[in-house]
């Protein structure tokens, strides 16, 4: 072999583009740093640096994003356009609201503190990378990256048996996905000679003699994400998760989690596979169709309200996946219906998941009854409540149904026969999940409270500002519907 | 609609000679093999002592800290061998990078040092 051959060429590095990860990992370190300095002592400041921390990485996002270059690196296996960005702020935003439900109920419920953060800011890490992913390796770390801490953090409640179940079951399945997928991965490396997604689109569109390859590799791999974003009938996991999980880390894997698994498919559908969305359509009309169907027909008999929410948001990522039906036929407004529901999605959940907080507190009971008479005696966090269950049923003015139409608009665009049927699908689901939503809303406002007593609930106030930025936020992109359209609308990003 | 059937029909094919094999396999064997059931061919096998007590044991968990650890030095040779190796052409660049991925993984076996996981117990 020559010696000119093996010549080393440094990659030419954006140092710019790669500062939302370097300030998270830095902070990770400094996290873990203290940890080993201060030991115990550390315990108090640990949540306060990783809020801040997550809103420093957030500078870096807004500085690219004010710049507005897309940018591209290591032969386009890392790109940072305004959709990984936007998806990245959600993901550092979510994080930030998620440090904010931990501190009282990792701190009074005495576990381990330091590590809590460190591992969370370690997920976000990956979850930050997936944005700007675009090559099989780079995404399958940055999902591996994102999931291992999650793993840990499903089983932090170490002396409930729930918990560790949540934590073991969680990884399982989480590893067999993975390996589905990495079969997947192989089979459509073996046909593309490429593990970047551009390469593979190009690859997969004249790979006609291995159309059977092809076909296969795309399926492992969505299968694998199924897992990831549990959609039925890969779904099994999700409520025994969420149920055993701490409550702040059920709404991390609820909406972060999920939302990471999303990001994943949008590139890959839209860019890897964007050749063959004969073979990618159908796979998503069933599971679209089914994941709504069976999420509603199974959160209609829970009365845990986080078993509730757990069915409730396996149903709600079925309204996401509709739109990949009709990936093809309607592309630009399939990806701004996604990304649209996606970032509403986030507020709203993680909004309910704050309310389920705040009154476990007092009740400590998870069960819907618990919540008759709310409203007698902690009356905002009932109307807080009021407009998370309606932004998720759906109802103007909470966010919800900007949502909801644009996932509709998206099916009729495609003027097809499947796209019209799933529309319908769509509606009577829609119909059908108001049901339980307003289960809760009516325990809430009509029912008395439990043996009379009206003592108020002590909220604190980290949850009280996540509330408040929950509501906000649900309400405004309920209000101004153009906000959520124009953060959703990136079919320059995929101009291919 | 004909291309969608075909290129779903690999999927099935390839779920038939999924499960077909399976079955193939432990079909054969199962008419093959003679069956002649004992007392002492249903037991638990233990190296071919009789197995005693229950099936529920403890175990010594200590050892697992060290299978956690070895990780930590097995993700840094996977990365450092092919690394010195090419050390002379990678230069300066290489020799900081490589420390700042040092760094990272000395963090972890430090925070396992403080915790006190390397100590015997």
């Amino acid at each position: 072999m020559e010696l000119a051959m093996l010549a080393f060429e440094r990659p030419a590095i954006d140092w710019h583009a790669f500062a939302p990860e370097l300030v998270l990992l830095a902070v990770g370190s400094i996290l873990t740093l203290i940890d080993i300095v201060y030991n115990e002592r550390a315990r108090r400041v640990m949540p306060a640096l990783a809020a801040v921390g997550l809103l420093a990485t957030l500078v870096p996002v807004l500085t690219l994003a004010v710049d507005g270059a897309d940018r591209s690196m290591f032969d386009g296996a890392f790109v940072v356009d305004d959709m990984a960005l936007t998806l990245k702020a959600l993901f550092l935003i979510s994080g930030f609201v998620v440090v904010l439900l931990s501190v009282d109920y990792i701190r009074d419920g005495d576990y381990h503190e330091n590590e809590y953060y460190s591992l969370l800011l370690a997920s976000l890490l990956g979850m930050v990378l997936i944005a700007s992913s675009r090559d099989l390796i780079t995404m399958f770390i940055a999902l591996e990256l994102l999931s291992i801490p999650a793993y840990m953090l499903a089983a932090w409640r170490k002396g409930g048996a729930t918990s560790n179940e949540a934590g073991l079951k969680y990884y399982l399945m989480g590893v067999f996905a993975s390996a589905i997928m990495l079969y997947g991965m192989s089979l459509i490396f073996g046909v593309s000679g490429s593990t970047q997604f551009d390469a593979i689109r190009v690859a997969l569109d004249t790979g006609g003699d291995s159309a059977p390859m092809v076909t296969l590799g795309i399926l492992f791999v969505l299968v694998g994400f199924g897992f990831k974003v549990s959609a039925v009938p890969f779904h099994t996991w999700a409520p025994d998760v969420y149920e055993g999980s701490p409550t702040p880390i059920t709404a991390f894997l609820a909406v972060a989690a999920k939302a990471a698994g999303f990001v994943a498919l949008l590139q890959l559908v839209f860019v890897a596979f964007s050749g063959r969305y004969d073979v990618v359509e159908p796979f998503f009309w069933i599971m679209a169709a089914l994941t709504m169907t069976v999420g509603n027909l199974m959160a209609l008999r829970q009365t845990n309200i986080v078993r509730m929410l757990a069915y409730s948001g396996v149903a709600q990522g079925g309204f996401m996946l509709a739109p990949f039906a009709v990936a093809g036929q309607a592309t630009d407004s399939a990806i701004q219906a996604i990304v649209t529901y996606l970032i509403i999605y986030a507020f709203m959940n993680l909004g309910a998941f704050a309310v389920v907080l705040a009154v476990a507190k007092k009740t400590r009971s998870g069960e819907i009854s618990s919540y008759a008479g709310l409203f007698s005696y902690a009356p905002g966090l009932a109307v807080a409540m009021t407009v998370f269950m309606a932004a998720l049923a759906g109802i103007p003015p909470a966010g919800g149904w900007v949502a909801k139409l644009l996932v509709w608009r998206a099916l009729l665009d495609a003027s097809s026969v499947q796209g019209t049927v799933l529309a319908v699908v769509v509606a009577f689901n829609a119909v059908l999940a108001f049901s339980y939503y307003a289960k809760v809303l009516r325990e809430m406002w009509m029912s008395d409270a439990p043996d009379g007593d009206t003592s108020p609930v002590s909220v604190s106030g980290t949850l009280t500002l996540a509330l408040g930025l929950t509501v906000l936020a649900t309400l405004a992109f309920g209000v101004f519907p153009q906000l959520a359209a124009r953060f959703g609308d990136f079919s320059a990003s995929f101009a291919l | 609609m004909s291309e969608l059937v075909r290129s779903y029909l690999t999927v099935a094919i390839f779920a038939a000679a999924a499960v077909g094999l399976v079955g193939l396999l432990l079909g054969i064997s199962r008419i093959l093999r003679p069956q002649r059931p004992s007392v002492s061919k249903q037991m638990a096998y233990e190296s071919g002592v009789d197995p005693e007590g229950g099936d529920w044991a403890q175990s010594q968990i200590r050892y697992y800290v060290f299978a956690v650890l070895f990780v930590i030095f097995d993700v840094e040779a996977v990365f450092i061998f092919p690394w010195a190796v090419r050390l002379e052409v990678y230069g300066l660049f290489g020799l900081i990078e490589m420390f700042i991925f040092i760094a990272i993984l000395a963090l972890g076996l430090g925070y396992a040092w403080r915790k006190g996981v390397l100590r015997w117990v």
